[in-house]
C-alpha cells in the first residue's frame, strides 16, 4: 500500500496488488496484479494491471488485461483500454473506452492530453514493489 | 421530474441491426459516460469516445468568428489520426448549436466518419418546445436512459426541421419519429457532401 501520505515521483512496478492511497506521478506496472486506488489517492500516471479499481482520481492512460472499475468516487481523466469497463452511478469519467480486446494489449495514441511522468527512471525496491524515482 | 427517468426509442433497434457484436465498433457519444452506456456497449467490441460538447458552450468567438470557431471545435473535436466512427450519437446537441457552429461542427466531425456512418438526434417538431435539461445513456437496444443534466447549458434554440435538413451537410435524415412531447427522434446516415 502507499499510504495517504506518500508521493512517490516515477515508475512503480511489481508482482503483488497495490492500494494507492497517496499520490503518484509517472507510471504504474503491475501487469499481473490488481490496483486500487483508493478514495484519498490520486494518480497523475498511465497505470497498466490485470485489474484497476479506481475510488479517487486518476489523470493518465489506463490499460485493464482484464477489467476496470470506476467506482462512484471515482474521477478518470484519460482514455480506457480493457476488455470490461464499470462506471459505477456517479463516477466521473473523461476520454474514450476500447473495449476491442484484440488491441486490449496494445498501446494508442492518448486522445485525451495530460501530463505523466517519464518512464525510463532510475529504480528503488520496496516489499515486492519496483519504485523508480525521478 | 425525477433524477432519472427511461424513454423507449423507435428508432435505435433500428439503427443497432446494422451492427454486429462481434464486428469492431466506433462509437462518438456527445455528452458524459453513463454508467448504462458503457455497460451496454460492453457487449460490443467497440471503441467510445465521449465527449461533453455542450460544457464547451458558447464558443468565444473573437475579430475572425469562422476561424475561431472551427479552431476551438477542431481542438475539441480531437481523436487519434485513424478514428472512423460507425456510430455517432448527437442526442440534442444540434438544438443548442447555432446555424453557424453546427455547419462547422459537422465539417470538423466529416473526416472521422466512415461512409457507412449512421447517427441518432433529437430534434423538435414545434421550434417553441422548452428546453429539456437532459443527459441520454442507452440501457436497452430499445430503451434510452434520461437523467437531469446538473447545470443548464447556454444557447438553447431549435431549428426547423427544413433548417436543419439543411444544415446537416454530411448526414441525411433516414427516418424520424414524432415524439409524444412534440420533439423528433432522427436516425441520419452518412451522405457524401460535394466537396468529398
Amino acid at each position: 500500500m502507499i499510504g495517504p501520505s506518500i508521493v512517490i515521483k516515477g515508475e512503480v512496478t511489481g508482482e503483488e496488488d497495490l492500494l494507492v492511497q497517496g499520490r503518484v506521478e509517472g507510471k504504474i506496472n503491475l501487469q499481473g496484479n490488481q490496483v486500487s486506488i483508493g478514495e484519498s489517492g490520486e494518480v497523475y500516471a498511465d497505470v497498466h494491471a490485470k485489474v484497476i479499481q479506481i475510488n479517487g482520481k486518476v489523470t493518465g492512460d489506463i490499460t485493464g488485461k482484464e477489467k476496470v472499475i470506476i467506482s462512484k468516487s471515482g474521477n478518470v481523466h484519460g482514455n480506457i483500454i480493457a476488455p470490461r469497463v464499470t462506471l459505477e452511478d456517479g463516477a466521473m469519467f473523461k476520454g474514450s473506452i476500447d473495449m476491442d480486446p484484440a488491441e486490449a494489449s496494445g498501446s494508442k495514441a492518448p486522445v485525451v492530453p495530460h501530463q505523466s511522468g517519464p518512464s525510463s527512471t532510475p529504480q528503488l525496491k520496496a516489499s515486492g514493489l519496483d519504485l523508480k524515482s525521478v | 421530474m425525477p433524477t432519472s427517468s427511461t424513454q423507449i426509442s423507435k428508432l435505435l433497434p433500428t439503427l443497432f441491426q446494422r451492427f454486429d457484436a462481434e464486428q469492431g465498433l466506433t462509437v462518438f457519444h456527445v455528452g458524459a459516460a453513463l454508467p448504462e452506456t458503457v455497460d451496454f456497449f460492453s457487449d460490443y467490441r467497440c471503441k467510445l469516445h465521449f465527449i461533453d460538447v455542450l460544457s464547451a458552450l458558447p464558443l468565444d468567438t473573437g475579430e475572425d468568428a469562422s476561424a475561431s470557431r472551427r479552431q476551438q471545435l477542431q481542438a475539441l473535436l480531437t481523436f487519434p489520426q485513424d478514428t472512423r466512427f460507425d456510430l455517432c450519437l448527437f442526442w440534442d446537441l444540434f438544438n443548442f448549436l447555432d446555424s453557424d457552429t453546427l455547419k462547422t461542427f459537422l465539417s470538423v466531425l466529416q473526416p472521422y466518419l466512415k461512409a457507412s456512418a449512421v447517427a441518432h438526434a433529437f430534434s423538435v417538431h414545434n421550434r417553441k418546445l422548452p428546453q429539456l435539461n437532459h443527459i441520454y445513456g442507452i440501457k436497452h437496444k430499445d430503451t434510452l436512459k434520461v437523467r437531469n443534466r446538473r447545470s443548464t447549458p447556454p444557447g438553447y434554440a431549435p431549428h426547423s426541421q427544413r433548417e436543419l435538413t439543411a444544415l446537416l451537410g454530411c448526414f441525411q435524415v433516414e427516418r424520424s419519429v414524432l415524439l409524444p412531447d412534440s420533439r423528433l427522434e432522427l436516425l441520419l446516415h452518412r451522405q457524401h457532401t460535394p466537396q468529398e
